[in-house]
């Protein structure tokens, strides 16, 4: 059960603001950074929703981030279908997808479920490698933008695109406070921790496990759109599994199960990443440091880590009491 | 032989083997609206499995099942409980990291068809609430629903084992060992407690501890290896010879 207390929100405004706020202060390297920070927020939000929620650990993220990048690609390109439809098909498309990849692989349990997820991916992976017509190993350029010049908002402009990025992780952020509270949700937290017992209430597991998989996979497959739109060009490359590697990475350092932590995580290892590998190739290694000390650490991740320090406050500031 | 009441759960022919153990031999029973039934018998004599059975955790080689006159021996487990076939396990099944009160409303929001709602919060929802309410009253953990499962004592985490199976409003019960493990007031507490329920709450009750089968049940049923060896009332399977050569005449204060 996700229970939107102060640390949470204090962060969500702090990352949110501060998003916003850098969009515009940055230059252009900046700017670039945080575009991507905040796809990757996206993306790990929407696996934390399925790994850490409602206990789905998948390998197979990247290739809705992929298919989602390359189905907006295809339509805006190829078909001319304007943005916002080739948007909304991208998003359906991958949660059907994720409801039928759900529905097969959740039959499987714990290290199982994980290889099916990786295997499916790289399925994905190589048919897209494979594919000339799609553009095969060199993927495609010339991917639009959506233009919202209409409203007087011009997406071409750097900062306001990564702002706009910021906003849309916004959006996701407040989708899945909504979505944990709500009956779905609480059952994909009661199937986490008691699968048996769950279904002793009368769930249908497999049912719950795919509709959860949909979710994740159309947040996913959005994120996608806004990547390919970021960069204006796809490539294999978004659905590669190390791809997936890294979202993981990412949720498992900002903390399982607490939806924020994740977003401070993007923000936290694609700084990281970019900082390191301006002075060394080996940015993974450095990476995979923090992540052994964050798994050490208690497995909380940076939002535990926080939320130990607050209470460690509260109960020094009121001795023998809880926080009010 | 029986007359032709309306059972509410119904068990026909039932037969299961692990291997060359028969742990379901051919067992037939029948529980009508209301009735409250104990069943008793020595350690794996297939108490439990025969529970299985009943919600469909384990496939029967042989037999049938019905709830409410309605065939249910292909339903997976969680249909058959959204039929309103409720159980308790003998080991606590609890939800870790919740609340009691969140772990009651996981039970009666997928009871009320409100698991599916992606929209609503069931947490402000005003029919789970009352529901909470009630089944906390019954099974004694009003002023414990805001205490995380992990805090409550042994005795506290049984009656929320009860709890959530109740939160559900199951039309019958299967309770197995709810008193296991637990001191002898805690234990008279859950005797209260199983009292208290509805009066047309059908509950089958696998029971070692003989004060709860005095209290609770109208009816006795002995499975020994597998089998239904006697049933009748509570006073007629304490002058049973054959049940007290099962239970070695250790009829006081048998324990698993
Ligand atoms: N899945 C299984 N596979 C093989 N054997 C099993 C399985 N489940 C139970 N058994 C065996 O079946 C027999 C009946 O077990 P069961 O748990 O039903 O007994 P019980 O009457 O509930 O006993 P207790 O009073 O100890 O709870 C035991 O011998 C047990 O070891
Ligand atoms: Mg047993």
């Amino acid at each position: 059960m996700l229970r939107l207390d102060g640390l949470r929100l204090v962060l969500a405004i702090v990352l949110f603001a501060g998003g916003c706020g850098y969009a515009f202060t940055s230059d252009f390297f900046g700017k670039e950074l945080l575009a991507e920070i905040a796809i990757f927020a996206i993306l790990a939000m929407s696996l934390d929703f399925l790994a850490g929620f409602a206990g789905m650990v998948s390998l197979g993220h990247a290739a809705f981030y992929g298919a989602g990048a390359y189905i907006y690609a295809l339509l805006s390109i190829w078909q001319d279908w304007g943005a916002p439809m080739a948007m909304l098909a991208a998003t359906l498309f991958c949660g059907g997808a994720g409801w039928v990849i759900g529905a097969v692989t959740s039959r499987t349990q714990g290290i199982f479920f994980i290889m099916a997820t990786l295997a499916f991916g790289q399925m994905a992976y190589v048919y897209v490698f494979e594919n000339r017509a799609i553009g095969g190993d060199d993927g495609m350029s010339g991917v639009p933008r959506l233009d919202l010049s209409g409203i007087g908002i011009d997406l071409n402009d750097p900062s306001i695109f990564a702002c706009f990025l910021v906003v849309m992780a916004g959006l996701v952020f407040v989708l899945f406070v909504w979505l944990l509270r709500s009956g779905f949700g609480r059952a994909l937290v009661g199937m986490h921790r008691n699968e048996a017992r769950m279904r002793a209430l009368g769930l249908p597991l497999i049912r719950y496990k795919a509709a959860a998989f949909a979710v994740a996979g159309a947040v996913a497959g959005f994120a996608g759109t806004l990547g390919a739109q970021h960069s204006m060009f796809v490539s294999p490359d978004y659905l590669h599994w190390t791809n997936s590697g890294l979202v993981l990475v990412i949720v498992i350092l900002g903390g399982l199960e607490s939806l924020i932590g994740p977003a401070l995580g993007a923000a936290v290892v694609i700084a990281l990443k970019h900082e390191i590998s301006t002075h060394t190739e080996h940015w993974a290694f450095f990476v995979g440091l923090f992540l052994i000390v964050a798994v050490l650490a208690g497995g909380k991740g940076l939002y535990g880590l926080l939320a130990s320090v607050r209470d460690w406050a509260a109960a020094k500031r009121q001795p023998g009491g809880g926080d009010a | 032989m029986s007359d032709r009441r309306e059972h509410m759960l119904e068990a026909r022919g039932i037969a299961k083997s692990f291997g060359a153990l028969k742990v379901a031999n051919n067992v037939t029973l029948e529980l009508d609206a209301g009735e409250r039934r104990a069943i008793i018998g020595p350690n794996g004599a297939g108490k439990t499995t025969l529970f299985n059975l009943l919600t469909g955790e384990i496939a029967p080689d042989a037999g049938t099942v019905l709830l409410d006159q309605k065939d249910i021996t292909r339903l997976t487990p969680d249909a058959r409980a959204r039929r309103g076939l409720g159980r308790s396990f003998q080991k606590n099944n609890l939800f870790r990291g919740l609340t009691v009160r969140e772990s009651l409303t996981l039970s009666a929001m997928i009871a009320l068809g409100k698991a599916r709602q992606f929209w609503r919060d069931p947490g402000s929802d005003v029919e789970i609430a009352e529901r909470i309410d009630q089944t906390a009253l019954w099974v004694n953990l009003a002023g414990e629903l805001d205490l995380p499962t992990d805090a409550l004592s042994y005795g506290a985490r049984r009656q929320l084992e009860v709890g959530l199976a109740l939160a559900a409003r199951p039309k019958v019960l299967l309770l197995d060992e709810p008193t296991s493990g637990m001191s002898p007031e805690d234990t008279g507490i859950m005797l209260e407690l199983l009292n208290s329920l509805p009066s047309d709450l059908a509950m089958l009750i696998i029971e070692h501890d003989m004060d709860l089968v005095y209290g609770a049940a109208q009816r006795v049923t002995v499975l020994n290896y597998g089998e239904i060896v006697f049933e009748g009332t509570p006073e007629e399977a304490r002058a049973s010879d054959e049940v007290k050569r099962i239970y070695l005449g250790d009829w006081g204060d048998h324990h698993a």
